[in-house]
């Protein structure tokens, strides 16, 4: 029976509301069922049409496949994601099965599933897990990663079932948005978005579109605006925002800077102002071992929210370049945005998706808000026994750092394992390489090792081991305990620092404690940590006690303060993204109409022929319809996808300042819309214009189109970027905050 | 504009957000005419036909345009949205002084959702206090101070009550209407309902002047829609200072000239100059009131009373005049300063080609400011200045409908929703163009 405070709940539609009795009595029907389908020596192909006949030979399949028997609440889960709900399962209940059996059901209807996961290593990982138990019950499932070719991943679609990341699902879409041969094309229609990792797929993630950029030219890279900069010194050549954003040169930088460069007005050089602002950036805001790593000569970028390096991810505009010239690198090619795509347009061309996570009902309101979703609150196998201890909080870096190793030393001792998550590259290894001088034997994993992910996860868990990770083992792994472990209390975490969002710091305390194990969880913070420095910068900081240790009561209060302020940020950064591409998408959706037709069909051979009979009637005679059909699918092609590159490079740019109308009392967003349906208009008129041009001069032989006059592009790289809308406030809040510092 | 709302008619989710916006404000009216239980609406007629007759209307200035006759007739929604605004307006200021509410403001949607909260549960302790005043004042009589009649049916405890409640609830739900056409339909709920009772007067005091004279009439409406499309072309008058960012290297391209810029308008400062120059008016006739015995004939007092209580004084004039041009200078130099500006360019890499960031474009910013709100401010007074002067050409003892708050607002809340829709039609309308 659900309680009063439940159904008030669910009249409100408070997120985790659903109600779970239907599946409860479907899951008890298959209960009584179980023991006739054990008997069977063959399982049948279940029918999707009696829920609790799938129910009853899905359990039995996944007992004699892969020995596991899903629970109760498990199959309770399963049938919330067949009903198109976000499952909310506590860490270590096994959403993996769950998920597996749900994304059975749905190809059993004959529908197609992509279970969309963080990151490569949990999808392929899930993949051959399950591989076994869906070959049971006659589904075909097939996983692509980042080094995945493509007829790998033509084929891993072709499957009932595809495990992949956002990203590299992401990245296939674009990509097939660019293809000229439909022979090409990788990715078929989408059915339903199975969605591992809820929160942090459509919540983190969404935060920047997906960008798919192509290489133009060959990078130049200056190697003397790194140089000039290197010379400058923070705080008298240049300042830093509080946020850590931004980074601007002060009046005494730019004389320095143009007496560097000979004289004369910097600003009346726009271009070199960027080469400056980018060395600058890539010199002052941009950290290695923490922003980037450096392997095999070339930089490669960490993902934050994953602690990975993301392959094929750069930045944007010459700052990868800035960032190789700060490193003394060779340049790579330089590029431009091709296509982009943010999560929602990637998740909602499904027209079913669910998702499960152990933390959901924090974002409830977003998922209903971007996603339309529904969040299903599904109750633990085992109760969690694990202990959550308060934060422990000291006034500085240092006293922390210390009382960390102290800390990992004591329970060390008792022969606990440790599992410490850090929060970026730098630290870990630091954290490392202290423990170490003081004899401790400890295993890192982070982005520069991920290699070894598998095995240092596998034996995390055994008894004397310290683990010292980032955010790279903050979400999905299962560390298992080792013999005798349990009977020490379990597992233990310690986070060396609160996240910049509390659902992090909930993914990583639930590595400890799974399946009713014991286990424990701590939080060692500093007030100098950059949550605190970056969101809570104006608040009168408490001080600490003689051992460091802060005990006010407004020391948590801070802490928590920083971590909702960053919360709203990235919610503010969320919603922006998507109010500035929505329109972006609707445009590229018309745009994406047309250019299927023009592959598909030969709607651009009959064009030319209707506005130009003299030339095609020559050039058939010349060189044959199929040939004169095919250059002309070429030629719009081309000028389709070379105008949409200038129309997104134009969007972009616009986007980057038009947060200054609102100085003139207009609203950005609308002013945004308004110029960028003028930009499409001329765009449309253009592609027309431009491509016909291209037919009547383009040299087309026997052999086809000469592809040197054109240069088809092929997308290489990939990069991300974000926009701040109104930094200004309204004009209420620039008055107040006037008066505010008159005040003072 | 007028194909704009045609064409809006036709896109089939906007022509429901239009009609739902105006289901909404036929609604807003409704309550606006509808007397309050207890409420002898024959006795506030007549007592109205005697205070238009008089000068009475004018006491409660503000506040009656802002309720568009709503207030002086009792009704249901007679305190319009003046609590909503104040208690806006007070929660703002809160924000500054108290930190925990500024930690909440900080913390983004779910902080800000809380101060909304807040705002509301504002609203109605302000319309329990404003509808008890009314109540009281009606229930004495002294809300028409020259009317004889009794505008209560009765005066028992019981009906007191029942008119509290009404408003302060009628209160709620204008705050309710407004945020649902924010929501579900076109435009600024709060800003469109303010224009709903600017506008909703017009009818009548054009009809009262008509019956007087019919040239007048032909005058006023000549003047009127003159001085609409005088204000229509200086709202949308601006100068566009060009910004260029330099974060990016994007090749050999070249854009940010046209379309990245910061537009200052003529008008900077909108319509709050000429309500601050209104109200700080009020007082002599407030001190007057107060201390104007006829025993005590102050000097003072005395030439107070004989040049700035009435608009046709050409010393009230003068002062008006003047007010609006200073309020319009301090406003603009309040709500955009130039220092600021230039420092948040700065730190996102932007700057005015040529300029050095930081104080050259601050100081380079305030010279093309200052400059551009001189005519401005002579604008805004002028605009202001028509009605009072018409006023004492004609010597017409009504109120001139075209006031200079009143064309302000309708032009202000009409263009920004006629772009909005505008805005959204062209996100929809693309259909002309696909083949």
């Amino acid at each position: 029976m659900a309680s009063l405070s439940q159904l008030i709940k669910r009249f409100l539609d408070r997120p985790g509301s659903v109600d779970l009795a239907p599946f409860e009595r479907v899951v008890a029907e298959a209960g009584r069922r179980e023991e006739r389908v054990k008997a069977l020596d063959e399982l049948p192909k279940p029918s999707m049409d009696d829920l609790a006949e799938f129910c009853a030979i899905a359990r039995e399949a996944a007992r004699r496949t892969i020995g596991l028997r899903p629970y109760d609440v498990q199959l309770v889960g399963t049938l919330a994601l067949l009903a198109g709900n976000v499952a909310e399962m506590a860490t270590g209940e096994g959403k993996t099965l769950s998920g597996a059996l749900a994304a059975a059901g749905y190809a059993l209807q004959g529908k197609r599933v992509h279970v969309i996961s963080v990151n490569d290593y949990l999808a392929r990982r899930d993949a051959e897990w399950m591989g076994p138990l869906y070959a049971a019950l006659g589904v075909g499932v097939g996983w692509i990663g980042q080094v995945s070719t493509p007829e790998e991943r033509r084929a891993a679609y072709q499957k009932d079932v595809t495990y992949g990341s956002v990203s590299e699902i992401g990245f296939d879409v674009l990509r097939d948005r660019l293809v000229t041969d439909p022979a090409d094309l990788v990715v078929p229609e989408p059915h339903v978005a199975l969605i591992d990792e809820a929160d942090s797929v459509l919540v983190d993630e969404a935060r920047v579109p997906l960008v798919l950029a192509g290489a133009t030219d060959p990078g130049d890279a200056v190697p003397a605006a790194a140089a000039l900069v290197r010379r400058l010194v923070r705080g008298y050549h240049y300042e830093i925002d509080e946020q850590g954003r931004n980074v601007y040169l002060t009046a005494r930088g730019t004389d320095t800077v143009e007496q560097a460069l000979g004289g004369g007005n910097l600003y009346d050089a726009p271009h070199t102002v960027s080469e400056i602002n980018l060395a600058l950036h890539a010199h002052a805001l941009l950290t290695k071992d923490v922003d980037y790593i450096v392997r095999d000569g070339r930089v490669q970028l960490i993902n934050h929210s994953r602690g990975r390096v993301a392959l094929l991810q750069r930045w944007p505009d010459g700052l990868q370049a800035a960032v190789e010239a700060k490193e003394a690198l060779p340049a790579s090619e330089t590029g431009e945005i091709l296509d982009s795509i943010t999560i929602q347009g990637l998740i909602t061309r499904y027209p079913e998706k669910c998702g499960m996570t152990g933390t959901a009902v924090a974002v409830g309101e977003q998922l209903r808000e971007f996603y339309d979703l529904k969040v299903a609150v599904i109750p633990p196998n085992k109760p969690c026994v694990r202990v959550d201890e308060p934060d422990v909080l000291y006034a500085t870096v240092t006293d922390r750092d210390a009382a960390l190793v102290a800390k990992i030393t004591e329970i060390h001792k008792t022969g606990r394992p440790v599992l410490i998550g850090t929060l970026d590259v730098a630290e870990s290894e630091r954290l490392a390489l202290n423990l170490q001088g003081r004899g401790l034997e400890c295993v890192v994993l982070n982005a520069k090792n991920d290699a070894e992910e598998a095995e240092i996860i596998a034996r995390a868990g055994e008894r004397g081991r310290i683990t010292v990770s980032t955010q790279m083992a903050g979400r999905g792994t299962d560390i298992k305990l080792g013999e005798g472990v349990a009977e020490l209390g379990g597992l233990y975490v310690i986070g060396s620092g609160r996240h910049a969002s509390s659902r992090l710091d909930d993914q990583l305390r639930g590595r400890a404690g799974r399946q009713g194990d014991p286990g424990g969880s701590v939080f060692y913070v500093s007030l100098e940590d950059d949550l605190i420095s970056r969101f809570a910068p104006d608040e009168h900081l408490p001080s600490a006690d003689r051992d460091g240790v802060v005990r006010n009561r407004r020391g948590p209060q801070i802490v928590g303060h920083a971590q909702r302020v960053a919360e709203g940020a990235n919610l503010e950064i969320h919603r922006n993204t998507w109010r500035y591409t929505r329109l972006l998408e609707h445009q590229r959706s018309l745009v994406l109409e047309r250019r299927d037709k023009v592959l598909h069909g030969d709607v651009a051979a009959d064009a030319f022929a209707a506005a130009d009979p003299g030339r095609w009637k020559t050039l058939v005679e010349e060189v044959g319809e199929p040939v004169a059909r095919e250059a002309a699918r070429q030629i719009v092609l081309y000028q389709i996808d070379h105008h949409w590159t200038a129309h997104v490079a134009f969007l972009s740019d616009l986007r980057e300042g038009i947060h200054l109308r609102v100085l003139g009392r207009m609203n950005p967003l609308d002013e945004f819309h308004r110029e960028s349906v003028t930009a499409y208009r001329s765009l449309m008129e253009s592609i027309e214009t431009a491509s016909l041009e291209m037919w009547r001069q383009a040299t087309i032989t026997k052999d086809g189109l000469d592809h040197e006059a054109t240069g088809t592009r092929r997308p290489t790289a990939t990069w991300t970027y974000m926009v701040q809308e109104n930094p200004f406030g309204t004009a209420l809040d620039r008055i107040l905050s006037r008066l505010k510092k008159t005040l003072q | 504009m007028l194909t704009a709302i045609t064409r809006a008619f036709r896109t089939p989710d906007l022509r429901k957000k239009l009609l739902f916006t105006l289901g909404i404000i036929a609604l807003f009216r409704l309550g606006s005419v509808l007397p309050t239980p207890g409420v002898n609406a024959e006795n506030v007629r007549r007592c109205l036909e005697q205070a238009q007759a008089g000068d009475a209307g004018n006491i409660y200035g503000m506040v009656q345009l802002f309720s568009g006759g709503a207030l002086l007739k009792l009704s249901v929604f007679a305190l319009g949205i003046m609590p909503y605004i104040t208690a806006s307006i007070i929660l703002q200021l809160l924000v500054v002084v108290i930190p925990r509410l500024e930690a909440l403001k900080k913390e983004g949607q779910a902080g800000t959702a809380k101060i909304t909260q807040y705002t509301r549960y504002l609203t109605i302790g302000l319309a329990v206090l404003q509808s008890t005043a009314f109540v009281a004042l009606a229930r004495t009589g002294q809300l028409f101070p020259q009317c004889q009649e009794d505008v209560l049916l009765n005066d028992e405890v019981f009906t007191v009550v029942t008119m509290v409640i009404t408003m302060t609830a009628g209160t709620a739900v204008i705050m309710w209407l407004g945020e649902l056409i924010t929501d579900r339909g076109v435009g600024n709920g709060m800003s469109l309902l303010i224009f709903t009772q600017v506008i909703a007067v017009f009818p009548s005091e054009l009809l009262n002047i008509y019956r007087q004279s019919a040239f007048t009439f032909a005058a006023v409406m000549v003047v009127g829609v003159f001085m609409i499309a005088a204000v229509v072309f200086v709202e949308q008058a601006q100068r566009r200072i060009p910004v260029q960012y330099a974060k990016r290297m994007v090749g050999r391209r070249m854009y940010g000239g046209t379309s990245t810029y910061i537009p200052l308008k003529v008008n900077q400062a909108g319509i709050i100059p000429v309500i601050f120059a209104s109200s700080l008016l009020y007082l002599p006739q407030l001190l007057t009131t107060l201390f104007a015995t006829s025993e005590n004939p102050n000097v003072v007092i005395q030439w107070i009373s004989e040049n700035l209580v009435t608009g046709d004084t050409p010393v009230y004039m003068i002062t008006f005049f003047l007010l609006i041009v200073f309020f319009t200078y301090f406003y603009v130099s309040i709500t955009f300063n130039p220092v600021e500006v230039a420092d948040n360019m700065k730190k996102y890499g932007g700057f005015i080609p040529g300029i050095r960031p930081g104080r050259p474009t601050a100081e380079y910013l305030n010279y093309v400011l200052t400059r551009l709100t001189a005519p401005g401010a002579l604008y805004l007074g002028l605009i202001s200045m028509v009605p009072i002067v018409a006023l004492a050409v004609a010597g017409a003892s009504q109120n001139f409908p075209f006031g200079g708050t009143s064309i302000l607002i309708m032009v202000g809340v009409g263009l920004d929703t006629v772009k909005q829709i505008e805005s959204q039609l062209q996100q929809r309308n693309y259909e002309g163009f696909l083949k």
